[in-house]
């Protein structure tokens, strides 16, 4: 009887030990992650005048968003980045992933060479792709179309062509770190099934299609998702190439919360977009916690 | 010669016995050119950077060629000193250095806590951070900038430090490598009134050191390449002897609204690579590996 108290009481404090530890850690998260997004959803309903809270305004400020002609642009935008993005961001690392683990020689030389671009600073390389894409035949990719006979396009100056442009940049620099996710995931499946696979018959397309391909899905289910979350964070890309342009053709969710903070210093405006924008992931994020948890368990 | 090795192939579609067929061996050499060309896609913007930044501005805007025409170093040196960038690396290497102390250690102990300690109700907070994982912080920028400057942290590194410790992937990277060290090892510690600060110092720490550099190389990279956060924080910040305290990604970013001539902006960001680059060609191993493996369970 003493015994188990005694054992109890030393259970608390390793529990307190334990707290202690994590305290420093979670005083920052709260400070840094979590208390921003909740002062988020009380600045939306609030007005302010610089950083200052004047008054309430209940839902005026969500209004005031979902007015916005910019809004709309930046909203049918998204739409236009999500479906760029699935057919070229999502796709691209799976198939790097599959060629790459085809290769013998020099697999280590490729893995790390498409991992590159992720470790570039992304200022950087907006700036290298922004002269790529300069129109006239001076432009990087013009001079290399020139090599082959075609005429100098305009690229980021149509509307059309903008948003899938910025994905494509986008996923040249993501595209080697899932394609690595992909390859650990492709070397983890055992050799017996191709080897019963081949027994059968099956070439290697077959093998392709009904062992590589379902083997993968589940981590392509998460990848799926956080390419869709990635598509909301766009902002500097945008922003930098032609500022939301050409005539709002490639404006984005963010790039539109940042004019809102740091142009019109409309800080309750800013939060009501992102309170928008944040419902918007947390539903996808629970979709993403679903998967991963059915992946964890199978 | 090429193919021979492919009879040591462990995964993968094509298996050794594969090789044999003409057939196979044309889609294995094809593999082997695409991912050639994959590589170059991903290097060429970066070499192509360096070639570019030796130009005047009048071959820059005039001829239409990849290469320059001379290598003079002396054209880089002059953009280094008018842009003052000794003063931007200084200020970039007080912030990547903060940042990766604080990433290790304050990321390093929550894991610890949520990983190995689990006190009573750690669940609340693993939940919490998994979820901050999915959030973008950018989301809350308003606020957190909001809350930096009515606590006077603004135009100082503090805030830009201590950020890096609230970071749910690292903290996720810890603690999946603290579960898999040997519970034996813990419980042993304990079964010895080992405390809980003795067991992080004397078990913890000295098994940790693979995942303790692979965290600090992401934090200093990331760091490096941040800079919406510390362009609102520096802005305008002085040092008590006058020189500017913005880092080189916040200049880089100061080019959006300040005209520069194209072949500035391309030297700035040819400097801006470099850091990068160097630790990649050094740490290449722990950082793909680490990419790798960090996300592999989602």
């Amino acid at each position: 009887m003493k015994a188990a108290k005694v054992k109890k009481e030393k259970f608390r404090k390793r529990d307190l030990m334990g707290w202690l530890v994590m305290l420093p850690t979670l005083i920052l998260f709260a400070f840094f992650v979590w208390e921003p997004l909740i002062e988020n959803i009380r600045l939306s309903f609030c007005t302010t005048k610089m950083y200052e809270v004047t008054g309430f305004a209940g839902l005026k400020n969500y209004i005031a968003v979902v007015n916005d002609v910019d809004f709309m642009a930046a909203f049918k935008n998204t739409f236009a980045y999500t479906f760029w993005s699935l057919i070229i961001g999502f796709l691209v690392p799976i198939i790097m992933g599959i060629l790459i683990s085809e290769t013998v020689r020099g697999k280590s030389l490729f893995r790390v060479g498409v991992y590159f671009p992720n470790i570039m600073p992304s200022l950087a390389t907006i700036w290298i792709w922004s002269y790529f894409f300069l129109p006239g035949e001076t432009g990087v990719l013009n001079i290399i179309l020139g090599w082959f006979g075609i005429e100098p396009q305009v690229w980021l100056n149509n509307p059309k062509w903008t948003i899938p442009l910025i994905i494509i940049t986008l996923t040249w620099k993501s595209a080697g770190s899932t394609a690595l996710i992909y390859m650990a995931n492709i070397s983890g499946i055992s050799p017996d099934l191709y080897e019963a696979a081949t027994i059968d018959g099956a070439s290697i397309m077959q093998r392709i299609r009904h062992i590589t391909i379902p083997s993968i899905t589940g981590i392509a289910k998460t990848m799926l998702i956080m390419q869709i979350i990635s598509v909301f964070q766009i902002l500097y890309e945008p922003m930098i190439f032609k500022n939301g342009g050409p005539n709002n053709a490639s404006i984005s969710l963010m790039m539109l919360m940042y004019r809102y903070g740091y142009r019109d210093y409309n800080v309750a405006k800013a939060s009501a977009l992102s309170v928008i924008v944040s419902l918007i992931l947390i539903v996808l994020s629970g979709i993403y916690m679903k998967a991963t948890a059915k992946r964890n368990d199978e | 010669m090429f193919f021979e090795k492919y009879k040591d192939k462990k995964d993968g579609v094509i298996r050794g016995y594969d090789i044999r067929s003409p057939k196979t061996k044309v889609i294995a050499v094809i593999i082997m050119l695409i991912c050639i060309l994959m590589v170059c896609i991903c290097l060429f913007p970066a070499v192509w950077v360096f070639l570019a930044s030796f130009k005047d501005i009048k071959e820059f805007t005039r001829e239409v060629s990849i290469l320059p025409e001379a290598f003079e170093w002396s054209r880089m040196a002059e953009t280094w000193n008018a842009f003052k960038f000794t003063t931007y690396y200084k200020n970039s290497l007080i912030h990547v250095a903060g940042a990766m102390i604080c990433a290790v250690v304050f990321n390093g102990l929550l894991a610890y806590g949520l990983g190995v300690l689990k006190p009573k109700g750690h669940k609340i907070a693993l939940g919490l951070v998994m979820w901050s994982l999915l959030i973008p912080s950018i989301i809350s920028i308003v606020p957190l900038f909001r809350n930096i400057n009515n606590l006077g942290l603004s135009k100082s590194f503090i805030p830009l430090w201590f950020v890096y410790g609230a970071n749910a992937f690292y903290v996720m990277l810890f603690k999946q490598f603290f579960e898999e060290i040997p519970k034996e090892l813990t419980e042993a510690a304990k079964l010895d009134g080992c405390g809980v600060w003795r067991m992080f110092v004397s078990i913890m720490l000295p098994l940790s050191k693979p995942i303790i550099m692979v965290v600090a190389i992401f934090a200093v990279t990331a760091a490096w390449s941040d800079f919406l956060l510390p362009y609102l924080v520096l802005q305008q910040a002085k040092w008590p002897d006058n020189t500017t305290m913005e880092t080189v990604m916040v200049k880089l970013f100061s080019f959006k609204d300040t005209p520069t001539d194209a072949v500035s902006v391309l030297r700035a960001s040819f400097f801006a690579i470099i850091p990068p680059t160097i630790i990649f060609i050094i740490f290449q191993k722990q950082i793909t590996d680490g990419a790798a493996s960090g996300a592999v369970k989602g």
